[in-house]
């Protein structure tokens, strides 16, 4: 490998784009020029003129110290990491080999993937003499007899075993897949880099909501409040610009101009008033959306301090407007108890159809044509055709749909309503942090 | 670097390492410095600063909504245009008046063609980029990688010395990677508690050391409560600073802080955050301990 300081850093601008900061070949170049004028003997100096040339944005400076730290570590720190890092591959080869001897149906390994068999591995002796006694049970029930083909019936229940296992012991175990570049080095400070996450702002970018931890919800909420005023500051700031912009208003021109003969020596403009969209809000606060649902009053509370023209509704089973708790300066955690206590709808079931048909019945002067309707759901709802067919007639009244989808993407395949709703509506990501950042930087209201 | 340490602790300037690096790398590279941080940091400051460092004229552009280039770049002096056209009525020969009107002399400049032709490299501050529209914010990164302008009448107008270009934002919307990518960037936090002592020290130089200690220590503890939305800023503080210097008083105490409490927190939200989650007493007590 070669050793230059070229070489280097271009090994490094690698290893933080794996990371996840943003580092473009321009700013390749400028850190190697950067470096050009900076005592190499010191260490902070060539930090800062890295990060200075490198990193863009407030949260990616954690990631970047962190990165440089391990990537520019002393060299006998560098091989004891390298080293760890090897024994922590071995031992989970060698974890993942005696689940394998284990998992076995009738002398006969059961198709399980590295990560099932890996997830066995890190189980308490309790839960594995579970699954090893269901083992021995089915094979001594002589499943056979009857059903020839009963391995893949035992693989599918060892599989959902372990998810179970899984889902209750969120914290035990680490199943992140991790890129590996081929790079043993660059593999383990990526490795490195997974397991001292802070327990910060970057981390719950990327963390499911659904999944962020009590003690950092307070956190999350201040974030995703942030991100709410992000998002509709880009929205209030949005008009658009035409050649027509500033109009000659000739009446008031020429009246202003007699006293000059009539020679237009001053010009008056008619200037087009910045039209700023309105916005419906409906927020899901049914059961399957609990845990959001403090995050979900934190972005409407976050709208709403920037933008005045908005109109929020709740539902679940049904939908209930809450625009009138939220007064300008008045305290979230009150207003939280408030709507909490009063609503009638907190925590029930999803009946979505049921909900758009009250909107349209009940609120028909908010579906204008000017207006959008924003929906922040996980598309989980009782009778699809119906809220498909509520959907469409409400299209027709406002400008456009717009879908925050708090489903994972890649879970939207499965989902029979997302994919039922996604072609009517413009439906964005809204399962981590990061994706509602995107959010404020792509021009969804277009 | 050493230079721009030495300038900054002249103009009273209080800062760390990250900073003079950073600005000694903008100056190298000639690349605009973009600075972000929470309202009250000092970023505008600092844009201020480099002009009185470096001898130099300090050129501003505030932003705002609805910016657009006539503004921030040129216009034609139209009133004069027409003056010189009436005056043209009565001359007999009307040779290279077309030429004539849409020279030099009829162009207005605004800050950022000023800061192209200006004879000595000036400071070029951008305020509050992030309130500028997104067309804007394009058309600028343009004229910061380039540092010159096309006006169609006279050509190209190309920058003789590139200027030292300081953009500041809040941070109240993403600004676009295009413009990121040009510049160098910095982001200005609250100053440590060390930190903000010396700044007290060197901008009101009367007030005791005991004072000087507990305000700083004060205000570090309302900047950490998270529902405080107007958290107090470097200048708040020296203005209490002054404050309790005025009121003649040598120590905090809770009285004294309930009495001017409106110095540094300045909405009814902040304030009733600061009484139910902090309190006069608790504040009296951290800045005393």
């Amino acid at each position: 490998m070669e050793k230059t300081i070229e070489a280097n850093i271009v090994r490094f601008t690698h290893l933080l784009r794996l990371a996840g900061i943003r580092v473009g070949s321009g700013e390749v170049i400028d850190a190697l020029n950067a470096l050009t004028y900076v005592d190499f003997s010191d260490r902070e100096q060539v930090k800062t003129a890295l990060r200075s040339v490198l990193v863009k944005r407030k949260g990616e400076r954690e990631v970047f110290d962190r990165t440089f730290d391990l990537y520019f570590a002393p060299l006998e720190e560098r091989e004891r990491h390298q080293m760890e890092h090897q024994m922590r591959q071995d031992q989970k080869k060698q974890q993942i080999e005696e689940a394998q001897q284990d998992l076995k149906f009738e002398e006969e390994n059961l198709e399980l993937t590295e990560e099932d068999k890996y997830l066995y591995s890190q189980m308490d002796q309790e839960d594995k003499e579970r699954i090893k006694d269901y083992l021995q049970k089915a094979e001594a029930g002589k499943a056979r007899e009857w059903e020839p083909n009963v391995k893949p019936l035992i693989e599918t229940i060892v599989k959902g075993a372990l998810r179970r296992w899984l889902h209750s012991h969120p914290d035990q175990v680490d199943l992140q897949e991790r890129v590996s570049t081929g790079d043993q080095e660059l593999d383990y400070i990526l490795e490195d880099l997974g397991q001292k996450a802070p327990s910060g702002e970057d981390s719950l970018m990327y963390e499911d909501m659904q999944h962020i931890k009590d003690k950092d919800l307070p956190k999350a909420n201040m974030l995703i409040r942030r991100l709410a005023k992000h998002l509709v500051t880009r929205i209030s700031r949005r008009y658009k610009r035409s050649k027509r912009h500033q109009l000659l208003d000739l009446r008031r021109t020429i009246r202003d101009n007699i006293r000059y003969g009539g020679t237009m020596f001053k010009l008056k403009y008619r200037s087009k008033r910045i039209q700023k969209p309105k916005l419906i809000l409906l927020c899901d606060v049914s059961g399957s959306m609990s845990r959001y649902a403090s995050m979900v009053l934190q972005f409407i509370y976050g709208i709403h301090s920037v933008l005045g023209n908005i109109e929020s509704f709740i539902f679940s089973d049904d939908l209930e407007r809450i625009s009138q708790h939220f007064q300008p300066g008045s305290d979230f955690n009150q207003l939280m108890v408030d709507i909490m206590n009063k609503s009638r709808v907190w925590g029930g079931g999803t009946r979505l159809h049921q909900s758009l048909k009250t909107l349209r019945k009940n609120h028909p002067a908010v579906l204008t044509s000017d207006a959008y309707l924003i929906v922040l759901s996980d598309t989980k709802t009782e009778s699809i055709g119906e809220t498909l067919h509520e959907l469409r007639t409400i299209k027709k009244c406002v400008k456009d749909i717009l879908w925050l989808n708090t489903l994972p993407e890649q879970e939207w395949q499965n989902s029979a309503s997302t994919r039922a709703f996604q072609p009517l509506v413009k439906m964005y990501p809204s399962n981590t942090l990061n994706d509602i950042e995107k959010l404020t930087r792509s021009k969804i209201f277009a | 670097m050493e230079n721009i340490r030495k300038g900054f602790e002249e103009v009273g300037y209080i800062t760390d390492s990250e900073v003079i690096i950073t600005v000694y790398l903008a100056l190298k590279l000639e690349k605009p410095i973009l600075i972000e941080g929470e309202p009250g940091v000092g970023k505008t400051e600092l844009g201020k600063v480099l002009g009185q460092i470096f001898h130099t004229e300090l050129i501003r552009l505030q932003c705002y909504e609805g910016l657009d280039e006539n503004k921030a770049l040129y216009e034609w002096n139209y009133q004069k245009q027409l003056l010189k056209i009436q005056i043209m009525k009565e001359a007999q020969s009307c040779e290279n008046v077309e030429q004539d009107l849409f020279s030099q002399e009829y162009l207005l400049e605004r800050p950022l063609l000023k800061a192209i032709q200006a004879e000595k490299k000036p400071v070029l501050l951008i305020d509050e980029v992030d309130k500028t529209d997104e067309e804007f914010e394009a058309f600028l990164f343009e004229l910061l990688s380039d540092f010159q302008v096309s006006v169609p009448e006279l050509g190209t107008l190309t920058a003789s010395h590139i200027p030292m270009v300081v953009l500041t934002s809040n941070n109240e919307r993403e600004l676009s990677d295009g413009l990121k990518r040009r510049c160098i960037y910095l982001f200005l936090d609250y100053p440590t508690i060390e930190r903000e002592i010396s700044i007290i020290k060197a901008k009101v130089p009367d007030i005791n050391e005991k004072l000087t200690e507990q305000i700083a220590k004060a205000v570090h503890l309302i900047r950490q409560n998270r529902e405080i939305k107007k958290k107090p800023s470097i200048a708040e503080t020296l203005d209490w600073a002054r404050a309790l210097l005025t009121l003649n008083e040598d120590s905090l105490s809770e009285k004294l802080v309930k009495q001017t409490l409106n110095i540094l927190l300045k909405t009814k939200a902040d304030i009733e955050t600061f009484n139910k989650q902090i309190g006069a007493h608790a504040l009296d007590e951290f800045a005393r301990s």
